[in-house]
């Protein structure tokens, strides 16, 4: 029954998206994880609802319909359990008066089901007068129109904090890297390069970039780095063990953080973290909340890789050795957890073990499977 | 309110834009996938589980297509049904699909363009496909730039994409392809010539105009047509105008680009990103299936953008299974690499698949071993078979310990008892039910129930197959003429499933020599300079049929000496426009088939018949003027400069007239006059003069001799007079004298000379002749 609450229009937004994403036209987290904001926006503020589960059913089903189109890009269903998230805090939050809260008691039972109740502080002034009637027989929109404004408000918030994530990233950068460091880092990662630049306005240090083939990257973000005034060297991939001695911090982006605290990210990466391990030479991983995903085993999956095509490897034109040669060509490493020292996040540093309790405190679990 | 308002701006932009509209071919106007496309066609078979059709679909989807027309020909229900059922009918697709039925009278491509002409659909420029596409290249930019060169250039009509892929891609047609010549700096296609693999292709013919005209050019034997073509509006009715042309590629864009008279240029887009391929035969068909599994036509693979809409899964060694667990694959069995399993199908214990596509619902027998197959769904594959590099179609039946090899074609529904044994590219059907399709096909229907009994030996018990004979090579040996042997036996062979064409030459005695076949089995590079070059393209006609062909060719040139005769004299006493002439020369040059040097020896003759014989130097200048100034300019016109040309007609044409030798000394004024109107340049004139022929050497000794000398010495006295006006001080003595008295003025030099040469015609020969210069010096 889900489909007929949103009407054509936004259904056909979600097709176009959905196509958009499975045809790789939207690329990258945080497009991805913005362009879902922006399709939820539209389709909440034309849904009809009567009450929370057929809401909460509307935005699943977006979700789903999303995911399924491209599970590769993490984000899409990141963004749609955190608004997931936020409509139950706020539905909690003005029915309070009414149902009787029974989620805000800690007892030490619940508390590995919770996690560390860090931001519950700050949600509680929300508190209004909203008087919320679910399932009204004489007027069944007042629901709707009631609870619209505020999650209105909350999808801003989530695309306030994509707009601002790599801001928010950097605003720690001058305490991780200091004067005079080498850093290394491994292809583009726009993350990672507001994160450099903005240290730089502090200190004086040199980054070397890895060009990370096949899709060399790195020669744009060693462009950018240097015409930020950064002291950068560019270097082959092969190179990157034998200067790790020289290297005082490894800086690496991500594609996706899961709740086990590995991580996938550009290829590459798994090299430099396992080469910088090898020196003991700390590895800091810059990515933004929306990128924590509630998957752990995603590594057993040989295609969460995503596979890309061979063109940039061997060329089309080597007709004979098409035929004969098979070439694999992930875009994506996955990092094991014991590899990476500290993620840093637009929500504080965290080491890789207590990720779990953030994507405990982002999303709901029984959004975990959409 | 803001989203209403985002919609309304949304709604804007769309009506700006003109909708980008597509053709979608979905008849292959071609045999080559028989027997399994008797009754289905060939955009419905499946490659990588789903039809071709869809495939395509996506490709034009992903330009940002909006309106689709599909022309049906073959099978126009079940491929009307099929857009009907597929999710593009959905409104949520953005694609607007319309099938269009042609009759069954449409026999090419052309035909079907000629349609599209008459149904006025086409209201802009438009993305013409074959129903047979796979491709992920963003068709909008090749689009955008084709209207973007159209803003500037009116006559760009097509711009057809193609791939960098290498002579010998597997993916790239050997039988049937191209040799493309670009202008490197604006990728116009200059020239196009097909490419059939066999009888090997040795020599391209490359116009010598490209060369004048063009700087950088490249002639290239390794691009892969993609069969995308963005089109302008007019290109339908360019169709509509040349009614013979048939094939999109062989006579459309080397039709456009070798006529002077339509003088319509082509592009081409050489795609550096991205991969797309036409499933042409059976090769192709193995070739492409085997590139999608490969990633390389990315993110169109069956575990991301699967057109069909199925998730798969994307194992180690690109092995691609379903997502929803339906397949039961046995513990011992082997799946290699670069294989897709359908849904719901199940493989028995030590079974083996390697670099194969199973369809949905399959099931593979114990022990059996499916090698570099297609199966499509439904099928059933009995214990201890073998099956090797052959398409098998949906719901056959193939009994135990059978064995299929390469090459083979098993059509719908067929069931293969137990034990049966198919060669080598056995093409296998259901019996026909009833007669409904055109009558070539019916001979070799009955052909082959005549033969049925001896054909059907190796059929296992309770089979109800029919076997399709087997083509020879023999039987086309007599057609060889050039355009229709693209489908010949040979040819086809190279366009066949897993067919090496090892001993292709060597099977075909006579027809080429045993040194050819070492090169042509390991080189098939057309652009190489070949030593025994000739004897390969032109050696086909006996001498009886060659006389034959000579005598028509003499009956149509005279035919056509005196339509252009006519033609000319209409236009002098009519007084046509010099563009009106020349247009009617060149439609009447294009009719009967005629070399350019015809045309101009025409003009250049029709010109100096007219030119009236008057009393005295001074009113004869001036009638010679009043021609070449009129009509001179008509000889340049007609398509072609070429100076040197015009110059030796102008010689041999008074050679011609020796006997009514009266005008013979218009000779040097005629000349003369060209070179004041431009239409023969001085360095024309020295070229001329330069060549042995024009001296008369190889020409019998007679009058005729005696005539090409006089010719000759007036135009080497003109060319003393270029090089005298370029240096005045030139130090010898004679030629000083000779300046001296003859002033500055060439027709007064053309004049006294011809005069000169009227009164020694008869007796004189070249000395005395120059003396007799000397003497007037």
């Amino acid at each position: 029954m889900a489909p007929e609450l949103y009407n054509p229009a936004s259904q056909r937004l979600v097709e176009a998206l959905a196509a958009k994403l499975r045809r790789r036209q939207v690329l990258g987290s945080r497009e991805t994880a913005l362009e879902t904001a922006l399709v939820l926006r539209q389709v909440v503020s034309k849904a009809r609802f009567t009450n929370i589960h057929q809401l909460v059913e509307i935005i699943r089903d977006v979700g789903r319909k999303l995911v399924e189109a491209q599970p590769k890009e993490h984000t899409v269903g990141n963004t749609v359990r955190k608004l997931l998230h936020h409509v139950r805090e706020e539905y909690n939050n003005a029915s309070k008066g009414t149902v009787a809260s029974s989620s805000n008691v800690f007892s030490i039972s619940k508390f590995v089901l919770q996690g560390q109740p860090r931001k519950q502080v700050t949600t509680q002034k929300t508190e209004s007068a909203l008087v919320l009637r679910e399932d009204d027989p004489d007027d069944p929109d007042s629901f709707a129109r009631t609870l619209k404004p505020v999650l209105m408000e909350a999808i801003q918030v989530i695309l306030d904090e994509l707009e601002t994530v790599y801001e928010n990233i950097a605003r720690s950068a001058k305490d991780h890297i200091h004067s005079d460091e080498i850093i290394l880092t491994v292809g583009k990662s726009h993350t990672v390069e507001t994160y450099l630049i903005s240290a730089a306005h502090y200190h004086n240090f040199t980054v070397i970039v890895a060009e990370s083939g096949p899709t060399y990257g790195g020669h744009d973000m060693a462009r950018s780095l240097s015409a930020a005034g950064i002291s950068t060297f560019l270097v082959p991939d092969s190179s990157i063990y034998a200067l790790m001695s020289r290297v005082n911090k490894v800086i690496l982006g991500a594609h996706a953080v899961l709740a086990n605290g590995g991580m996938y990210a550009i290829t590459g990466s798994l090299l430099a973290a396992t080469a910088g391990r090898a020196h003991s030479t700390p590895v800091v991983v810059c990515a933004g909340q929306f990128k924590l995903t509630p998957l752990w085993n995603l590594y057993h999956e040989y295609g969460a890789l995503d596979f890309a095509d061979p063109s940039s490897v061997l060329g089309f034109e080597d007709g004979d050795l098409v035929d004969t040669v098979d070439v694999v060509n992930p875009y994506y490493d996955y990092v094991r957890p014991d590899l990476v020292d500290v993620y840093v996040t637009n929500d504080g540093d965290h080491p890789p073990p207590s990720i779990y309790r953030l994507i405990k405190e982002s999303y709901d679990d029984e959004d975990n499977e959409l | 309110m803001p989203p209403k308002a985002a919609a309304g701006k949304e709604k804007l932009v769309e009506e700006e834009d003109e909708v980008l509209q597509a053709v979608i071919l979905a008849d292959s106007f071609n045999k080559r996938f028989k027997p399994l496309t008797t009754d289905k066609p060939r955009c419905l078979l499946p490659i990588c589980n789903v039809p071709l059709l869809d495939w395509t679909l996506e490709s034009l989807a992903l330009a940002g297509v909006q309106e689709v027309f599909v022309i049906c020909r073959s099978h126009a229900e079940q491929v009307k049904a099929a857009i009907q059922d597929s999710k593009w009918s959905h409104p949520a697709s953005g694609l607007k699909i319309v099938p269009i039925v042609t009759a069954k009278e449409t026999f090419s491509p052309g035909d079907a363009m000629r349609d599209i002409y008459t149904h006025g659909i086409i209201t802009g420029d438009f993305v013409l496909v074959s129903g047979d596409l796979v491709s992920n290249v963003r068709i909008d930019e090749v689009v955008r730039a084709h209207k973007e060169r159209r803003r500037t250039n009116k006559d760009a009509v097509m711009t057809m994409v193609v791939k960098e892929a290498g002579a010998r891609h597997r993916t790239r047609s050997r039988g049937d392809g191209g040799i493309f010549v670009l202008d490197r700096d604006t990728s116009e296609c200059l020239h196009y010539e097909p490419v059939k693999g066999y009888p090997p292709k040795r020599l391209a013919h490359i116009p010598r105009e490209i060369m004048d005209n063009h700087a950088n050019i490249e002639i290239r034997n390794d691009l892969l047509d993609c069969a995308i073509d963005v089109c302008s509006v007019e290109v339908p009715s360019l169709f509509q105008d040349n009614f013979d042309y048939a094939h999109i590629r062989r006579d459309f864009v080397h039709g456009l680009l070798t006529s002077d008279l339509l003088m319509k240029n082509i592009y081409c887009y050489v795609a550096k990103e991205g991969y797309a391929a036409r499933v042409q035969d059976t090769r192709s068909y193995d070739a492409i299936s085997k590139d999608i599994l490969a990633r390389w036509s990315y993110p169109l693979v069956p575990d991301d953008n699967h057109p069909g809409g199925h998730p798969y899964e994307h194992l180690r060694g690109n092995k691609y299974i379903p997502k929803d667990n339906s397949v039961i694959l046995s513990r011992t069995c082997k799946i290699g690499n670069n294989t897709l399993i359908g849904p719901s199908t199940q493989v028995f214990a030590d079974a083996q698949i390697v670099a194969s596509t199973l369809g949905a619902r399959c099931t593979i027998g114990l022990k059996s071993v499916v090698r570099n197959s297609y199966l499509f769904d439904d099928v059933v594959v009995g214990p201890n078979c073998v099956i090797e590099n052959s398409i098998i179609a949906s719901g056959v039946n193939i009994g135990p310990n059978s064995q299929i090899a390469r090459g083979s074609l098993v059509a719908d529904g067929v069931t293969l008892g137990a034990g049966s044994r198919l060669a080598p590219f056995e093409r296998v059907s259901k019996p026909k039910q009833e007669v409904e399709d055109d009558s070539d096909e019916d001979s070799e229907w009955e052909e082959a129930e005549a033969n049925q009994e001896l054909l059907a030996g190796h059929l296992g018990p309770d089979s109800n197959a029919f076997v399709w004979p087997r083509r020879v090579a023999d039987e086309e040996d007599e057609d060889d003429d050039d355009d229709a042997n693209f489908e010949s036996f040979n040819n086809q062979r190279l366009m066949r499933l897993g067919d090496d064409h090892r001993e292709l030459d060597l099977s075909d005695p006579g027809s080429v020599t045993s040194s050819e076949d070492s090169d042509s089995s390991d080189d098939d590079d057309s652009m190489m300079p070949h030593p025994s070059a000739s004897s390969s393209t032109t050696s086909f006609p006996t001498t009886a049929a060659a006389a034959a062909v000579t005598a028509g060719e003499h009956a149509a040139e005279i035919e056509f000496k005196s339509e252009v005769r006519q033609s000319l004299e209409r236009a002098f006493t009519e007084g046509h426009s010099l563009d009106n002439a020349s247009v009617e020369l060149k439609t009447l040059r294009m009719a009967s088939n005629v070399p350019l040097r015809r045309v101009r020896e025409a003009v250049v003759e029709g010109i100096v018949e007219h030119i009236a014989i008057v009393e005295g130097a001074v009113p004869q200048r001036a009638e010679i003027k009043r021609w070449v100034d009129r009509w001179g300019a008509l000889i340049n016109l007609i398509g072609g400069i070429d100076g040197v040309e015009t110059v030796s007609i102008l010689q041999v044409r008074f050679r011609a007239h020796c006997a009514s030798s009266t005008r013979m000394p218009l000779f040097g004024q005629i000349l003369a006059a060209l070179y004041q109107e431009d239409i023969v340049e001085e360095d024309d004139i020295r070229a001329w003069h330069a060549l042995p022929e024009s001296k008369g050497t190889g020409i019998d000794p007679g009058t005729l001799l005696e005539n090409m000398e006089k010719c000759w010495i007036v135009g080497a006295r003109l060319i003393h007079q270029f090089n005298e006006q370029e240096s005045d001080e030139e130090s010898e003595e004679e030629e000083d004298e000779e300046d001296d008295g003859e002033g500055s003025e060439e027709e007064s030099d053309g004049d006294d000379e011809g005069s000169a040469a009227e009164e020694e015609e008869e007796d004189e020969e070249e000395e005395e002749d120059e003396d007799d210069e000397d003497d007037e010096g």
